[in-house]
């Protein structure tokens, strides 16, 4: 099985819109996952609603709102367009935008998860020996919280290969911009004569999601191994 | 000099405390639930606080007065928890250093001979049994250089047999360094091993802190810890052994008599601390012949406190040791202040201070 120089644009570009989508949501994704779980602030209810809000919406609303609020017609895509001359929907980064959006949750949970796992006297226990509060996150919250952090980005990745309903209203189905394995496999669907096609591209992504999921096992079962027990595990 | 004034408020439970003390150790002793931990909490700025007033040799952590609240990460107080709370992902080195990155090598080495450690650095917290774990904790908290220790229940996880191991580390750290310490435990055994002066808090309120061997004259205290042995504790040095079974000590170092307890596995010069009854110490009017008591102690009659279960009775035989007696032998002796009278002590009923 061979895929075609056209195949091959397409999985390297999921595989970079999917990297570029996780690079995106990753600090403000733990940044999130830590406020909620460790935090009482007013509005925290409101927040947390909003960030699960794109596991509920279809995902053509979420692409369609991304539209409204970054494409050349809305106010903020105009100005951008206006003053430095970029465009944003109908890109490649569009295509990372759509993913990490609806990545994102699956980010923040697994991570927020794992960090209410961590005992929280430890945290104390690391104040007392004069660590400040972002020492303790450093050194304490996130270190026992990393498989769940892990779990949180293999997830997040492999939405970000999946997704299709967001990148097709965002950012279209351009091919070597924004045509990406899912979109390739619908456009294959829609060619007479594309099952061949379609086929291959089907059996690449059960590979890639495949190995992604592997890697991250066995990276949280290092990162237990290396806490002793199998604890402050998150969702794996 | 510790001074402490806090109060917290959580539902159905609050704590408000006032005291100071200038003890070396000050334990604070009570059952659970009664405040113990969340009185350390307090003091290490852990906890939100309605009112607080901490100062530590001169040093303010807290006011609430002046809106002044060092926070946790600042108070230099090094805490050692009842379940050592070691970081799981880091070796015992990288726990020992944790409070302490810029620490020379010498400081560490320092601690880790006095605590013996030396076999433990290079393991990780779930290879160390309970005691180990306790003594890494202590380790930590004193490489940080604390203003104050606050041990919080660190006995209390452990079975009699480490407890027993782990106590003369906590007494080398007592002796090494001048650090203040905080001693939180709801067990009376180790608070006399241990412990200067020592307080009772029960229900969120605190007694006064009383150095611990003068508690047997205050009738709460009494009534409240007789069931948990409170007893005579006596500071002696080990003069000689006598045979397999008994020891000879000088009783307050230099100037106490000398007396015999049961064999005290400690070598000559070492200082130990004892403990006695005071139902185990017995009065005559003069020394008596023909009787198994070789502790015969001739001393003055100090004070009396008649109870209403029993008269206590100190009695200064260079070191001051309290009797308890019936009121009836009181009375039929004539016991009175400034008399003279022996105290007769079996030796195998001063024992050394060791937790129960």
């Amino acid at each position: 099985m061979t895929l075609d120089p056209a195949e091959w644009t397409a999985l390297l570009l999921s595989l970079r819109v999917a990297a570029v989508s996780v690079a995106l949501m990753l600090v403000p994704g733990v940044a999130c996952a830590w406020a909620l779980a460790r935090t009482r602030f007013r509005g925290q209810a409101i927040l947390d609603t909003a960030i699960h809000l794109p596991l509920v919406l279809p995902p053509v609303v979420v692409g369609y709102l991304l539209l409204a609020g970054l494409g050349r017609s809305s106010w903020f895509g105009g100005w951008l367009h206006a003053t430095f001359g970029v465009d944003i929907a109908f890109t490649t980064k569009a295509a990372a935008i759509a993913a990490a959006v609806m990545g994102f949750p699956l980010l923040v949970r697994s991570t927020r998860l794992a960090m209410e796992l961590v005992d929280e006297r430890l945290e104390d226990a690391a104040r007392t020996l004069g660590a400040s509060p972002w020492r303790v996150f450093r050194t304490i919250t996130l270190p026992l919280a990393i498989p769940g952090v892990v779990t949180g980005v293999v997830l997040a990745f492999a939405r970000s290969l999946g997704e299709f309903g967001a990148t097709i209203v965002f950012a279209g189905n351009i091919e070597g911009r924004t045509r990406t394995v899912s979109t390739a496999i619908y456009t294959a669907l829609q060619t007479p004569g594309g099952d061949a096609a379609a086929w291959r591209l089907v059996l690449v992504s059960v590979m890639v999601s495949f190995a992604a999921l592997l890697v991250s096992e066995s990276l949280a079962r290092a990162a237990r191994r290396r806490l002793g027990v199998a604890r402050a595990g998150g969702a794996s | 000099m510790i001074r402490v004034d806090l109060r917290v408020e959580r539902p159905g439970f609050v704590l408000d405390v006032a005291f100071a003390s200038d003890a070396r150790a000050l334990g604070v002793f009570g059952g659970s639930g009664a405040g113990k931990s969340t009185l350390l909490a307090g003091i290490a700025g852990l906890v939100r606080t309605a009112r607080a007033r901490v100062e530590i040799d001169g040093t303010t952590l807290a006011d609430s007065a002046r809106s002044l609240d060092v926070p946790a990460h600042r108070r230099r107080l090094g805490v050692v928890f009842q379940d050592g709370r070691l970081f799981p992902h880091l070796s015992v080195r990288g726990n020992l250093r944790y409070g302490a990155p810029e620490a020379g090598d010498s400081s560490l080495q320092e601690v880790v001979e006095l605590l013996e450690l030396s076999a433990l650095v290079d393991r990780r917290p779930h290879e160390l049994s309970g005691g180990e774990r306790q003594r890494v904790a202590l380790g930590r908290a004193l490489l940080t250089r604390p203003r104050a220790l606050l041990l919080d229940e660190p006995l209390s996880s452990l079975d009699r047999r480490l407890k027993r191991q782990i106590l003369p580390y906590l007494r080398r750290v007592r002796e090494a360094t001048t650090v203040p310490i905080v001693f939180v435990s709801h067990d009376l055994a180790e608070m006399q091993a241990l412990v200067d002066e020592m307080l009772i808090i029960d229900a969120g309120t605190t007694s006064e802190p009383k150095p611990i061997s003068s508690l047997l004259l205050d009738e709460r205290a009494f009534e409240r810890l007789r069931d948990d042995g409170l007893a005579n504790v006596l500071s002696a040095v080990v003069v000689a052994h006598e045979g397999p079974d008994a020891t000879v000590l000088r009783l307050g170092g230099v100037q106490g008599p000398d007396v015999r307890a049961a064999r005290v596995d400690a070598s000559a010069g070492t200082e130990v601390r004892l403990r006695v009854a005071p139902s185990e110490v017995a009065l005559a009017l003069q020394p008596l012949q023909g009787i198994s008591i070789r502790n015969q102690l001739a001393g003055t009659v100090r004070r009396l406190e008649a109870h209403a279960r029993a008269t206590l009775v100190e009695i200064d035989v260079g070191v001051p040791i309290v009797a308890e007696l019936s009121h009836g032998s009181v009375r039929d002796l004539g016991i009175g202040v400034g008399q003279a009278i022996v105290c007769l002590v079996k030796s195998q009923a001063l024992r050394v201070a060791e937790p129960s």
